[in-house]
């Protein structure tokens, strides 16, 4: 900026203004001026119109970025919220699953029953069944390892 | 958005339902079969209910047809191959009671109880009984359950 301070004094500033609202500057000369109007300290009625026209370009500039920068977040908030749901969706499904809604039932030759302490008078009969052959099988160990001990005495 | 939003919830509803298949062969028991048959008892219980015996699912089958019996007796054979730990019976080359351990699904402990009471020695009856059953209850805590 210093550089550019050196290379163009107040007075030729104002004549590229002049050009400039002529429509007769180059790009590089735009760039240059515009450079030069953000940061030099001079005062004058055409630096001051120009910083004007200028700033109101930077002004309109900064606004359309705004207006993108928020139209990405409502797209990212968007998206966000989307996952958030199907994730609390999916979170609610896993754990209806791991809660199995309440059911208590038979079927007895076709025949259905409904009466929570007859299916559970089923379901104790059938353990019954179960304990009576788990011990059959532990009096056959418990008789084997009797038999086994005895061999070997 | 739409569209990626479709996506993510296709691919999660198909994990969720690939998840629920508990991926053993006597599944197949308990796809209603048995809910009309004559000669057979189908027991289902969760939620509440099997809470109250330390269980998520209680599930049983008996039948009294042997071609279903023999096929009941095929399936809990299969499974009982993947078992983690079992105590097993045989008579007369065919399988007398069973109690198998089967690989955890998710948190819960499952097990898988057989007997086929035809070739028990005293007053043997034509059942063949399947139990299946899922909760946190540990092998013991099972088999106090059905000393009860």
């Amino acid at each position: 900026m210093k550089d550019l301070l050196h290379i163009i004094n107040q007075q030729e500033l104002e004549q590229l203004i002049e050009r400039y609202f002529d429509g007769m500057t180059t790009i590089e000369e735009e760039d240059m001026m515009r450079q030069v109007l953000a940061q030099c300290p001079w005062k004058s009625e055409v630096i001051d119109d120009a910083r004007v026209v200028m700033g109101y370009f930077a002004a309109h500039s900064e606004q359309q970025q705004r207006q993108a920068t928020h139209g990405m977040r409502q797209r990212i908030i968007g998206i966000a919220a989307s996952i958030a749901i199907i994730l609390a969706v999916g979170a609610f499904a896993l754990w209806h699953q791991q809660q199995p809604s309440d059911v208590c039932i038979a079927y007895v030759n076709g025949q259905i029953v409904q009466d929570n302490d007859k299916v559970m008078a089923l379901v104790a009969n059938d353990l019954s069944k179960m304990d009576n052959a788990a011990n059959a099988m532990t009096d056959q160990l418990s008789s084997l390892g009797e038999a086994l001990e005895l061999d070997n005495e | 958005m739409k569209r990626i939003t479709i996506i993510i919830l296709t691919c999660l509803l198909t994990t969720i339902a690939a998840m629920a298949q508990t991926g053993l062969n006597i599944n197949r028991l308990f796809d209603g079969r048995y809910k009309k048959a004559s000669g057979a008892t189908e027991i289902i219980v969760t939620g509440v209910q099997a809470r109250e015996i330390g269980l998520t699912v209680y599930h049983s089958l008996s039948v009294t047809d042997k071609n279903q019996a023999e096929l009941v007796e095929g399936l809990v054979v299969k499974d009982g191959a993947q078992a983690v730990d079992k105590e097993v019976e045989y008579r007369n080359g065919q399988l007398y009671y069973g109690f198998y351990t089967m690989k955890k699904s998710k948190r819960d402990n499952r097990y898988i109880f057989y007997l086929n009471q035809n070739l028990a020695r005293k007053s043997p009856k034509n059942i063949v009984t399947l139990i299946y059953m899922e909760g946190l209850a540990t092998q013991e805590e099972i088999k106090k359950l059905i000393r009860k």
